[in-house]
């Protein structure tokens, strides 16, 4: 999980990081009680989205005064940022700055440990930073103490501040943590002028204080509620948790239920190769049981103005499709769609599922097709994209 | 894994020392296993995530030279911990959120292929080496290579996850030494760069054998920055998508792939 600027802030100064003096302001807020508490009209009003390069798409506004910061807000409230859903607005204390600098700790895929990596030259370009003026270090995991090796150049203060934000990538279970820019102000302070963090999802089991973060798709966008709903439908019993969990919705009106992280990817590729937009981005994976998969079925069949169904998953190792399909059948039962379905699966069980799928077929009289293994996972999205050109 | 061949000497559940597992003993510790019936080749994990750490440094404190498991959604924490665990002592592991790897014919680890009836529709012995990111892709590609009439030599689910215990590269060079691999395929995703590992292993001369792979996650060039969609992997990071993949590659000599079932023309001529 991203996390917006303000909650990265916040745990930023719960690892003792200074971070400038500010508030945050949600729509519908009253915007006057609030800067009040500051005690300046010399501020930066900052949109709060998940997406980075604010700075270039006129997200972050400097202001004095009081109606030009309420002006920003209004204005911050009406755009949409890289097409991204303004949920706040932070207005905070403008800083008096002597330099910027940059500095973050994520995993190094290549090493499999952390990294931590600082620049003095940080701010807005840090894409554009020659290598030769990044400083980065791999970190040991095992180590709480952050020990940097030839480090001297980097001063005590700055030691401090990573040692504080090694503090907060560990016990915070954090993929990325970043501070750009890190500024050096006038009065020779170390502040945090902005915050990226990415939670680790697989950890929250061990922080149940992550329950109280608002609701964010990676879209950048709310959710929708039938995004809303399919998460609802994951969390029932633990030992199938993860397995019915990911609808996310796109603007396209092929609807799809994919099976399996992977190979799910293949198919959205294959998809887009034959010239179809998906509606949404829907897999199981594992083996979810029967009312699972039909509430899953059921909420990707209700967007309206769908064209056709791809039903597309591998020669499975162990998901049951007869359990598996008996979902699907009760939510093609119930909806009996019009538009063209194409089916290709196969795996344990394969054989009573597919006779039990052609009952269903003709009991709703459906435009269905349903392939085994013979007929590759790409073969059937031509084959759908043929049905739907028919139509 | 039994009926695969597998030789399976004894499993462990804490708290059911004594009892028998389809004729296999139980121990209460990997320790007390190896105490009982002396060295272990092997260890697969299938605990629940918030355990698989302990697991793992169970495996690894009793020196199991080869760790593989299934078990996925581990904490990324507790991973990076394992590896630099596993690292110090030369263990290698296998996984996370690996199915685990069959070498058809001979014995299979976790449960890759499905139960036997399906596992021997799909794998027979065989020049070709398969890799792969995905769990139902292994099957899937395995699939494929045995419909054209090949066969594999070892299919192998690395794992879905951002770090990976073994990579692309660790297995080539295992592919390179073995002789009844004459080719080898991937099933790869985008995000990380572990690919780029293989483009270096191909200069320095390392591997040499055909190698055809295919790279999923083209469609995330049109989704907003920051998506995350499938493994946990997939992660879109700058000059490492599926086509700045799949150039450095072809660079050297990797045939690419444009649809996974295109894998099967590339390496048929070297079967």
């Amino acid at each position: 999980m991203n996390l917006y600027e303000f909650e990265g802030k916040a745990l930023f100064e719960k690892y003792g990081i200074k971070i400038p003096k500010g508030v945050v302001i949600r729509r519908g807020d009253n915007v006057d009680s609030h800067f009040e508490s500051l005690n300046s009209f010399d501020v930066v009003v900052k949109a709060q989205v998940l997406s980075g390069k604010r700075g270039k798409n006129n997200a972050i506004r400097f202001c004095s005064g009081k109606d030009e910061i309420k002006e920003a807000v209004e204005d911050l409230f009406s755009m949409e940022v890289r097409g991204q859903y303004v949920a706040s607005v932070r207005i905070e204390e403008k800083l008096s700055i002597l330099s910027e600098h940059y500095v973050s700790i994520t995993y190094d895929t290549n090493a499999k440990q952390p990294v931590l990596i600082y620049s003095e030259e940080g701010g807005m370009d840090i894409e554009d930073v020659d290598e030769s003026k990044i400083y980065k270090c791999l970190l040991d995991i095992s180590n709480e103490k952050l020990e940097l090796k030839d480090a001297d150049f980097l001063g005590e203060s700055l030691q401090h501040i990573f040692q504080s934000l090694w503090n907060c990538f560990l016990k915070e279970d954090c993929r990325v943590v970043e501070i750009n820019p890190l500024v050096k102000t006038l009065e020779n302070a170390w502040v945090a002028a902005d915050a990226k963090i990415a939670l680790d999802d697989d950890a929250f089991f061990r922080h149940e204080d992550w329950e109280t973060f608002e609701p964010r798709t990676m879209m950048g966008r709310q959710p929708t509620d039938r995004e809303i709903a399919v998460q609802e439908i994951d969390k029932g019993e633990k030992y199938y948790q993860g397995t019915a969990g990911k609808y996310i919705e796109f603007d396209g009106d092929v609807a799809l239920i994919l099976n399996g992280g992977g190979a799910s990817i293949a198919n959205m590729d294959a998809l887009m190769d034959v010239g179809l937009q998906a509606a949404n981005y829907t897999e199981y994976s594992g083996n979810p049981p029967r009312e699972k998969v039909y509430q899953l079925a059921k909420i990707v069949l209700s967007k309206p103005g769908l064209r056709g169904l791809w039903m597309c998953g591998v020669v499975a190792n162990f998901t049951n499709m007869k359990e598996t399909f008996l979902g699907i059948i009760d939510a093609l039962d119930e909806v009996q769609p019009r538009y063209p379905i194409v089916v290709r699966r196969d795996g344990p069980e394969s054989a009573e599922a597919f006779a039990l799928v052609e009952e269903c077929k003709k009991r709703n009289s459906l435009n269905m097709q349903v392939f085994g293994k013979e007929t590759s996972m790409t073969e059937s999205a031509r084959i759908l994209a043929e049905a739907i050109h028919k139509q | 894994m039994l009926s695969y061949g597998t030789q399976v000497v004894g499993g462990v559940r804490p708290g059911k020392a004594g009892e028998m597992v389809e004729g296999r003993p139980v121990f209460n510790s990997v320790a007390d296993a190896k105490a009982e019936l002396g060295p272990i080749d092997i260890t697969t994990i299938y605990v629940p995530p918030f355990a698989a750490k302990e697991a793992f440094l169970e495996a690894i404190e009793s020196d199991i030279p080869l760790i593989n498991t299934i078990v996925e959604r581990i904490p990324i924490k507790d991973t990076a911990y394992c590896l630099a665990a596993a690292k110090e002592r030369g263990i290698r592991i296998i996984g996370p959120s690996s199915l685990g790897f069959i070498a058809p014919g001979i014995g299979r680890i976790g449960v890759v292929g499905g139960p036997k009836e399906l596992a021997d529709q799909i794998f027979q012995p065989g020049s070709i080496g398969i890799i792969s990111r995905s769990g139902g892709m292994t099957n899937e590609v395995s699939w494929q290579i045995r419909k054209a009439g090949m066969g594999q030599s070892t299919a192998v689910h690395v794992g879905g996850d951002l770090l990976m215990g073994t990579t692309y590269a660790d297995l080539l060079e295992m592919f390179e030494q073995d002789i009844q691999t004459r080719a080898v395929v991937i099933y790869g995703e985008h995000g990380g760069s572990y690919e780029f590992e293989i483009v270096n292993m191909i200069l320095q001369k390392r591997f040499t054998k055909p190698l055809a792979i295919y790279i999923g996650g083209k469609f995330t060039k049109v989704l907003p920055e920051g998506i995350n969609i499938g493994h946990a992997g997939a992660i879109v990071a700058r000059g490492q998508g599926a086509e700045e993949k799949s150039a450095a590659l072809a660079s050297v000599g990797v045939m690419i792939a444009q649809t996974y079932e295109d894998l099967v023309q590339l390496v048929q001529p070297y079967a």
